[in-house]
């Protein structure tokens, strides 16, 4: 081991990890871990930085978000010093021309009522399944779908996950809510197109997972990375993994290098955590262990139970929660300043925390307590019962967002978005984006928005801008994009009609009657105007947070898969019927009745032959 | 025109003007039943390329409006209120009347320059005819429906008339404007021509004509004219969309390759929802040539009844065209009463008219049981639709059947009312 120290070799050493996937783990984690004795930080250079943290927030119903935050620098340069860099997605994004990318697989839903705004306002987040946008450096249009393609196809084979179906009807190129970043230089950024797809159906699970945590240098065997384990993490009542990779300049623009940041935020149910420690099997917690509120009169002696929240804060801690404690550090993290690598709990100081050995408090700012992982060995934190329980307030998000369907039956429906702004002083404005898939048809003539509670539709108080693309029937998905403005303290009803298509036989999935996934409707909440009534221009305005409403199912009607064969042949008959019949009396000569000849003539003649001879012979006798 | 024609035209406008105003979302429920909307005549789908027209987005780069473009030309310089778009399509109907009511009276359907009917007294006065076209319920749901079928069978029906008054450059052009419009009634140009040379051979006397007059000569007229006028409405159109030729697969390759699988009372969309994907294309071509072969079939062999190919090509075009509709089906029923004394030559009335009745009022409900109570599936309509293309079918083939028997009983003495076979 004593020849790695030399850092030439260690890079290919671990290039040689980053590309061999098929290697035991075993001897990977333990090649990675006897290395770290001899990489020290100062031999790492500055522009190949690594740095990971967690931090931990309570929220309410006793609920834990656990935010993971891994970031990478890599080179951009077209070189094979990747270092750590995953050299995987390195090639993927010099194939495909990509100089910008985002990633993002969710499960679950975000319930902003109680959670408050989403961690990282948002950016790291995405919509119910597989997201993915992209900034392609392209001549024009058709050779950026090329790349496109290229780079779906590319990610979908490295993340196990079904991209490659991200196809023209799936792809839109937003023009008011994304925007890059990166630094990208002004000849790049005139030439860069955005693509966006997304899979709403796609279920994100553990195999999407493994090539996930294999990005990061320390593969989740050292490091807080450690704690990722598939059956927790897809455990959570939301859960988000998300990859962002962008290059990054100084103020300059000099010393770029590229960026990458893999999160993984979720939201624990610690209860449902803990349960499965105690019994694996989900059985009803007996009648005594219930928490219930004797104060309800309606509630009998018998069995009845109306149960308490929030009566205190559950004890945890990281081993019962993620099913084992944290495992070293990553040895090629930063390890001294504000970037170091770190755990940080959300949580006041009132609340004792105990921790395992050799870990050491630092107070970065006010509302966190965070803790420096000691170097080797395991690291634990462990939260007892807190009666009466200590909540932080969360933050409400700019902007509520709720999408559903309206209508009934197969053949028609509608849309209706309830967007309610609580901000008590300021409107807020945002950019509404929805991707329709081309078998769900809007009316684009019958988008009203209107205040709740008044009959009367006010599209020009509320919608600023609409940038509207009609889906071409297999071609392309529709592309609506709408600039808006939520008066403070109210709500705004956004609707429109839409038609329901009858597809093809071949068209429908296996599972036609489930219905069909519509993708989350995105919503780039923009940044606010400064002064009040000021003069601000629509344009140029920056996103500073996203949120996402749930994906929605659509139900089409269905044809009968069982009978092709019988539908080919019921209606040919009747073609067949019809042309046969109107030729058959074109084609035929009328004659009277009574001028045709008698049927059978000659057999009548030959009957009468046969009496002759009969006749004759008796004659005869 | 009499007192009976203006006072029939009278109690169609009121009666249209009522359903109109006293029910007010009558228009939106017609509007949005299948068997009178179809993806190439809803009126909201009409309203929604309005839309994207006046707000400068191309309706044709989207899949949802595939109509002409100079529908968009004309209503958008229509008021948009409802009650004048409401007026425009009883003023459509109302032409139709007043078309129909000429060709009544021209008696063209009994007498024609080669064949003249012995039952010319049995024909329907032109008020009744006029009274079957407007209170046909076919053809007031098709009015309160909006679909913009409507104006197609306006302009089809004009045509026929102007080749009956004797003026076929005016009639050309308004088959020229309804093929514009909705593409199939190309195939009436032949049966339309020999209708307009039949009357002016008949009506003029020699010295009037030029004297190199010849079919040839006149129907090579015709058909440039045709062709001109169809070029010009195109090159408009071209003109109107910005100057892009998109809208001609938006519009006409839509009736011709049926993107569109939405059910209609047609035997299409169920037929290309289940086909196998190889046979798509092939099955495409058989059904429009399927189309294609009646026309010269039925004009050479009823070269004496020009008129009768015309109805008989619009019964068979409503059957079979990719997107029918009632609105078709209300245009050939109603052109039947011209030919009120053949009816008693026809073999199946009963059965036509009980197949015809127990499609209309079964449709609705089965189409209801499969998208909207989910008790049954999408054979319960597509059943329906085989029956309704059945039945119109039988009446298309009786009174093919009854006016070639008509026409084998004026050629010899003695053949009235006796039972005849056809070998």
């Amino acid at each position: 081991m004593h020849l790695l120290s030399s850092l030439p070799k260690l890079r290919l050493f671990l290039t040689i990890i980053t590309l061999s996937i098929c290697l035991p783990l075993a001897s990977t984690s333990s090649s990675v871990s006897s290395a770290s004795s001899t990489a020290t930080p100062s031999q790492a250079p500055s522009e190949h930085d690594y740095n990971e943290h967690l931090t931990l927030r309570p929220l309410p119903g006793n609920s834990l978000l656990a935010s993971f935050n891994f970031k990478s620098n890599g080179s951009l340069d077209h070189g094979d010093h990747m270092l750590l860099f995953p050299r995987s997605l390195k090639q993927v994004l010099t194939a495909s021309w990509a100089r910008e990318l985002h990633v993002k697989f969710t499960l679950g839903r975000w319930n902003a009522e109680e959670y408050g705004v989403q961690p990282n306002s948002g950016r790291t987040a995405g919509g119910t399944g597989v997201e993915v946008w992209a900034w392609v450096e392209a001549g024009d249009e058709e050779e950026a779908f090329a790349r496109w393609t290229t780079l779906t196809n590319a990610l979908s084979g490295l993340f196990c996950a079904s991209l490659n179906f991200i196809d023209a009807t799936r792809t839109i190129r937003p023009v008011l809510s994304f925007q890059p970043t990166g630094h990208h230089s002004d000849a790049t950024l005139s030439r860069l197109h955005l693509l966006h797809g997304s899979l709403p159906r796609e279920p994100v699970c553990t195999e999407n997972l493994t090539p996930f945590l294999k990005l990061l240098p320390c593969k989740a065997k050292v490091g807080i990375s450690t704690l990722l384990d598939g059956h927790k993490l897809f455990d959570a009542n939301w859960q988000s993994m998300s990859i962002d990779v962008r290059p990054v300049c100084d103020d300059n623009g000099e010393n770029c290098k590229l960026e990458m940041e893999q999160a993984v935020d979720m939201v624990v149910d610690i209860e449902r955590s803990l349960r499965r420690r105690d019994s694996p099997i989900p059985k009803p917690r007996p009648h005594d262990q219930l928490l219930c509120d004797e104060t309800k009169p309606y509630l009998t002696e018998d069995a009845s139970c109306f149960p308490l929240d929030n009566l205190f804060d559950l004890g945890w801690s990281l081993s019962e929660i993620f099913g084992r404690p944290i495992t070293g550090t990553c040895p090629f993290g930063v390890k001294e300043g504000v970037e170091a690598l770190r755990v940080c709990l959300e949580v006041p100081d009132s609340r004792p925390v105990f921790l395992s050995v050799g870990s050491q408090e630092r107070k970065f700012d006010p509302q966190n307590r965070c803790f420096l992982l000691p170097g080797e060995g395991y690291f634990d934190m462990i939260l007892p019962k807190q009666r009466p329980p200590t909540l932080s307030p969360s933050t409400p998000p700019a902007l509520f967002a709720e999408r559903s369907f309206t209508g009934y039956g197969q053949e028609r429906g509608g849309v209706q978005t309830i967007l309610r702004n609580p901000s008590l002083t300021h409107s807020v404005d945002f950019v509404y984006l929805e991707s329709l898939p081309w078998f769900m048809k809007p009316y684009l003539h019958t988008l009203s928005a209107r205040l709740s509670g008044s009959p009367q539709a006010n599209n020009e108080a509320f919608i600023k801008e609409t940038y509207y693309r009609p889906a071409l029937d297999r071609k392309r998905g529709t592309h609506l994009e709408i600039r808006m403005s939520v008066p403070r303290n109210s709500t705004v009803l956004l609707t429109y009609d839409f038609e329901k298509a009858v597809l093809r036989y071949t068209e429908y999935p296996p599972d036609a009657n489930r219905g069909f996934d519509i993708a989350p409707a995105i919503i780039g909440i923009l940044e606010s105007q400064g002064v009040v009534g000021g003069v601000g221009g629509g344009e140029g305005r920056k996103v500073v947070s996203y949120l996402r409403t749930t994906s929605l199912l659509l139900y089409l009607p269905t044809p009968d898969f069982s009978m092709p064969y019988n539908v080919i042949i019921l209606t040919s008959t009747v073609i067949a019927l019809a042309f046969g019949t109107v030729f058959n009396i074109l084609v035929r000569k009328f004659v009277l009745k009574s001028e045709v000849p008698k049927l059978g003539g000659r057999v009548s003649g030959l009957v009468g032959k046969v009496k002759n001879l009969l006749l004759k012979k008796r004659g005869k006798e | 025109m009499d007192k009976r024609c203006i006072s029939v035209i009278l109690g169609g406008m009121l009666l249209r003007l009522l359903l109109f105003t006293a029910f007010p979302s009558l228009p939106t429920l017609l509007g949005n039943r299948v068997e009178i909307s179809t993806p190439v005549t809803s009126f909201k789908r009409l309203q929604e390329g309005l839309f994207l027209y006046t707000h400068g987005v191309s309706p044709y780069d989207g899949g949802v409006y595939h109509q002409a473009p100079l529908l968009l030309a004309f209503f958008s310089m229509m008021p948009s209120s409802a009650m004048a778009t409401n007026l425009i399509y009883i003023i459509a109907d109302i032409q139709s009347t007043l078309a129909l009511i000429d060709i009544a009276r021209s008696g063209w359907s009994t007498k024609s320059r080669l064949h003249e009917s012995k039952r010319k007294e049995m024909a329907w006065p032109a008020w009744g005819v006029a009274a079957a076209f407007l209170f046909n319920p076919f053809t007031i749901a098709a009015c309160i429906g909006r679909p913009t079928v409507v104006f197609t069978n306006t302009v089809i029906l004009t045509a026929i008339a102007k080749a009956i008054q004797g003026r076929p450059t005016p009639a050309t052009l308004a088959l020229a404007l309804s093929s514009y419009l909705s593409l199939y009634p190309c195939l009436l140009l032949a049966p339309l021509v020999l209708l307009s040379y039949d009357f002016l051979l008949h009506c003029h006397s020699t010295t009037l004509l030029p004297t190199n007059f010849s079919l040839s000569k006149f129907a090579t007229t015709q058909v440039t004219i045709y062709f001109t006028a169809v070029a010009c409405l195109l090159g408009l159109s071209y003109l109107i969309t910005g100057n892009s030729w998109e809208f001609l697969a938006s519009t006409y390759g839509v009736h011709l390759f049926l993107p569109d699988l939405t059910p209609n009372v047609g035997l299409w969309w169920y037929f290309f929802i289940e086909m196998f994907d190889p046979f798509r294309e092939f099955f495409l071509c058989v059904f429009q040539l399927h189309l294609l072969i009646y026309a010269p079939g039925l004009t050479i062999r009823l070269r004496k009844q020009p008129l009768f190919v015309c109805i008989t090509m619009l019964g068979i075009l409503s059957i079979f065209k990719s997107y029918p509709s009632i609105g078709d089906t209300a245009l050939y029923l109603s052109l039947l009463p011209l030919y009120r004394h053949i009816i008693p030559l026809m073999r199946y009335s009963f059965v036509v008219t009980s197949a015809i009745l127990y499609a209309t009022l079964l449709g609705p409900a089965f189409y209801h049981l499969w998208i909207y109570a989910g008790s049954g599936n999408a054979n319960f309509f597509y059943a329906i639709t085989l029956v309704w293309s059945l039945s119109v079918t039988l009446v298309v083939a009786d009174a093919l059947f009854a006016v070639l028997r008509e026409e084998w009983e004026v050629e010899g003495n003695g053949r009235e009312g006796k039972p005849v076979v056809q070998i």
